[in-house]
């Protein structure tokens, strides 16, 4: 499979993100990037900008190099080529400590034999701020994850999201110049990971601090940041905006590590055209090999359980194809039909409040959805 | 001994009350008859009197206790006792701390056979080892020799004296140690030092602000120790003080073995307990302190 880099300027990142592109440089740069463990490449080629302000997502599956790309730009670990750069200076040999990043790993951190206060004032205690400045950071910075009255408490007397939140605290008194978060919600149980999703966003947003946040959860990509990089085995896979990441994904990678979908295996007939033993398919998008397959997300397609009858082709923008109902399943907010076309598995969802019509296995249905909602990728043999 | 490496026992044990009771009965009887009974032996007859000659008169003196407390010499000897265990403590700890801390970060295969490095001196005994010391430190040896290749005339004197008695058990010790030290380096996550350094810490504040002080409770435990078996350490400060290096462990020997003065062997031997219980009450303090 061949890496897909799309770049996209800080200016349309800007314009699609509905703001105004007055301050176009990049604030966080990466320029080819590498990280070599001898033979192994766990980060290649890793070309990033920032605009200032932004919150990006460092998207993909354990060990695809999202982390140590995150420890990189904090300088943990020293790149093996490339540079990186904050505002215009190279910050690439520059030691951790003289990079002013505030840094949120997922195990906390939190310095156990201090209390919550302390913790909080560590960076302003080497940085020798005076004492009274100092309380009234501390205060102002607890007070902004809501924490101000367990100053006095030890880290192990705090539940894991109030550790989380004076972690936050912790780097955000410092007025990091970048914030970077290391898979700061992976600890957290769902509830929480909720509220504390909506939270650091709204914290970001109203300092407006340029953030890398790195996670393997799309739902938290997707909901939180600006743009989203997706990672895999070590290079960039796709840079865009979450509704681009999520209705134009650029490679077969991205398409099935971002929300799910149905993958549908043919040969390429015609441009735009796939065929495989069920039928025929039109496809928004269009490659060059003969080998191909289709993509549909489950939520796109419609069922009718009315057999008309299989053309080769429907007329205008939809495609349609025979399946058999293999099995139901229900999550809850959603059911998924999971159909069986001539030997290639489709699963179609429907919110529950819509789907009343549930029929028995072994129904024939028509699946169809628009050409539009349908993508072409070419398919290793 | 080591409340920093035993994690607390679970709320509700498995076990009732009896099952519990019959497993401690095998400790409890060894203890009982080959600790406890021959301890209580021996304070009784830290009061019994000397006869010369090897005898002893079954009585209830305090002159042994006034001795071994009042003469100028015992004190020296407890004194003596007391510096050279503390400066031994004081440089096991020095030369084995960055070991311990190197091995607490270092994973996998590498660090098993680091741990595996250190524990393998104890295989040897500390007897062979002391005299593999006499044959490296003595004045023809390999040391000196060099020391003077280097120009210098008049070597310092490395063996039969407190230098050589420090090099020797400083040596001993390390593997106790840096076990010491990595069972209570448990509070030390590598990340601490990671989110220290992103805050803006330099290396050094990092070293002074969050690992020493985490890593106070190994400390801790690596002293009480280290301190305690070198105080009672016998056969490193015999062989390699040659006689010239006096201390309350050979001193006890001496008396026991030589002169047959068995009451005043005892009443050092119970002083020397004494100075254990001392030690471990500042260690169990230090420890709730650190807390």
């Amino acid at each position: 499979m061949k890496p897909v880099n799309i770049k996209i300027s800080e200016a349309s990142l800007a314009q699609q993100s509905g703001r105004s592109s007055i301050d176009a440089s990049p604030y966080l740069r990466l320029d080819k990037v590498a990280k070599r463990y001898g033979s192994f490449e766990a980060v290649t080629d890793f070309d990033l900008e920032v605009p200032r302000g932004d919150l990006v997502a460092l998207l993909g599956p354990s060990g695809c190099g999202k982390t140590t790309t995150l420890r990189m730009i904090a300088g943990l670990i020293t790149p093996s080529s490339g540079t990186i750069r904050v505002a215009d200076t190279d910050v690439t040999n520059l030691p951790p400590h003289r990079r002013d990043m505030g840094l949120v790993f997922q195990s906390y951190a939190l310095f156990p034999h201090m209390s919550v206060a302390r913790n909080v004032a560590f960076g302003l205690d080497v940085r020798s701020v005076p004492d009274q400045e100092k309380r009234r950071q501390v205060a102002a910075a607890l007070d902004l994850v809501q924490l101000g009255k367990l100053a006095d408490r030890r880290p192990r007397e705090l539940s894991g999201g109030q550790q989380q939140r004076v972690a936050l605290a912790r780097a955000l008194v410092i007025q990091p110049s970048i914030l970077l978060l290391d898979e700061p919600l992976s600890n957290l149980d769902a509830k929480l990971r909720d509220e504390m999703r909506t939270q650091i966003r709204d914290i970001q947003q109203e300092l407006r601090i340029t953030t890398v946040f790195v996670t393997h959860d799309q739902v938290e990509a997707l909901s939180m940041c600006d743009s989203i990089v997706v990672m895999n085995g070590g290079h960039i896979e796709q840079i865009g905006t979450p509704y681009q990441i999520y209705e134009q994904p650029a490679s077969p990678f991205v398409a099935s590590f971002v929300g799910r979908t149905n993958r549908i295996p043919g040969r390429r007939t015609d441009s735009n055209r796939l065929d495989f033993a069920a039928g025929a398919i039109r496809t928004a998008t269009d490659v060059a090999e003969t080998n191909v397959e289709a993509m549909v997300r489950p939520h796109r397609i419609s069922v009718s359980w009315t057999n008309k009858g299989s053309g080769p082709l429907l007329p205008g923008d939809r495609n349609s194809l025979q399946a058999k109902l293999q099995r139901v399943t229900f999550v809850g907010d959603m059911i998924q039909f999971h159909f069986d076309a001539n030997g290639v598995a489709l699963v179609a969802e429907q919110s529950s409040i819509q789907a009343h019509d549930i029929r028995e296995p072994g129904t024939e249905a028509t699946l169809s959805w628009a050409v539009s909602d349908t993508r072409m990728f070419g398919r290793a043999e | 001994m080591s409340a920093a490496a035993i994690p607390d026992k679970p709320a509700t044990s498995g076990l009732g009350g009896q099952t519990g009771l019959a497993l401690l009965l095998p400790i409890v009887l060894v203890n009982v008859i080959g600790f406890i009974i021959p301890m209580l032996n021996l304070a009784r007859m830290s009061f019994n009197e000397y006869v010369p000659g090897g005898g002893i008169r079954e009585a209830f003196i305090l002159g042994n206790w006034i001795k071994a407390i009042a003469d100028p010499f015992n004190l020296q000897l407890i004194a003596n006792s007391i510096t050279l265990s503390l400066g031994v403590t004081l440089a096991t700890l020095i030369v084995s701390y960055p070991i311990a801390l190197y091995i607490h970060w270092s994973s996998g295969r590498w660090r098993s056979l680091l741990i595996f490095l250190v524990i393998a001196p104890l295989l040897t005994s500390a007897v062979v080892r002391t005299y593999g010391w006499i044959a490296l430190l003595s004045n023809d040896g390999p040391i000196i020799r060099s020391i003077k290749a280097l120009g210098v005339e008049n070597p310092p004197r490395l063996l039969f004296n407190t230098t050589g008695v420090m090099i020797g058990l400083t040596e001993i010790l390390m593997p106790y140690m840096i076990l010491a030290l990595l069972a209570g380096f448990g509070r030390l996550d590598p990340r601490f030092e990671e989110a220290a350094r992103s805050l803006g810490a330099t290396p050094a504040q990092t070293f002074r602000r969050i690992i020493l002080p985490l890593t106070l409770p190994g400390i801790a435990l690596g002293w009480l120790l280290c301190f305690v078996l070198a105080i009672s350490s016998f056969v490193t400060p015999k062989l390699m003080g040659g006689g010239r290096v006096f201390l309350l462990a050979t001193e006890i020997y001496d008396q026991a073995i030589v002169t047959l003065n068995w009451p005043v062997a005892a009443t050092l031997s119970i002083l020397v307990l004494i100075l254990f219980g001392i030690s471990l009450a500042v260690y169990t303090r230090l420890l709730k302190r650190l807390d």
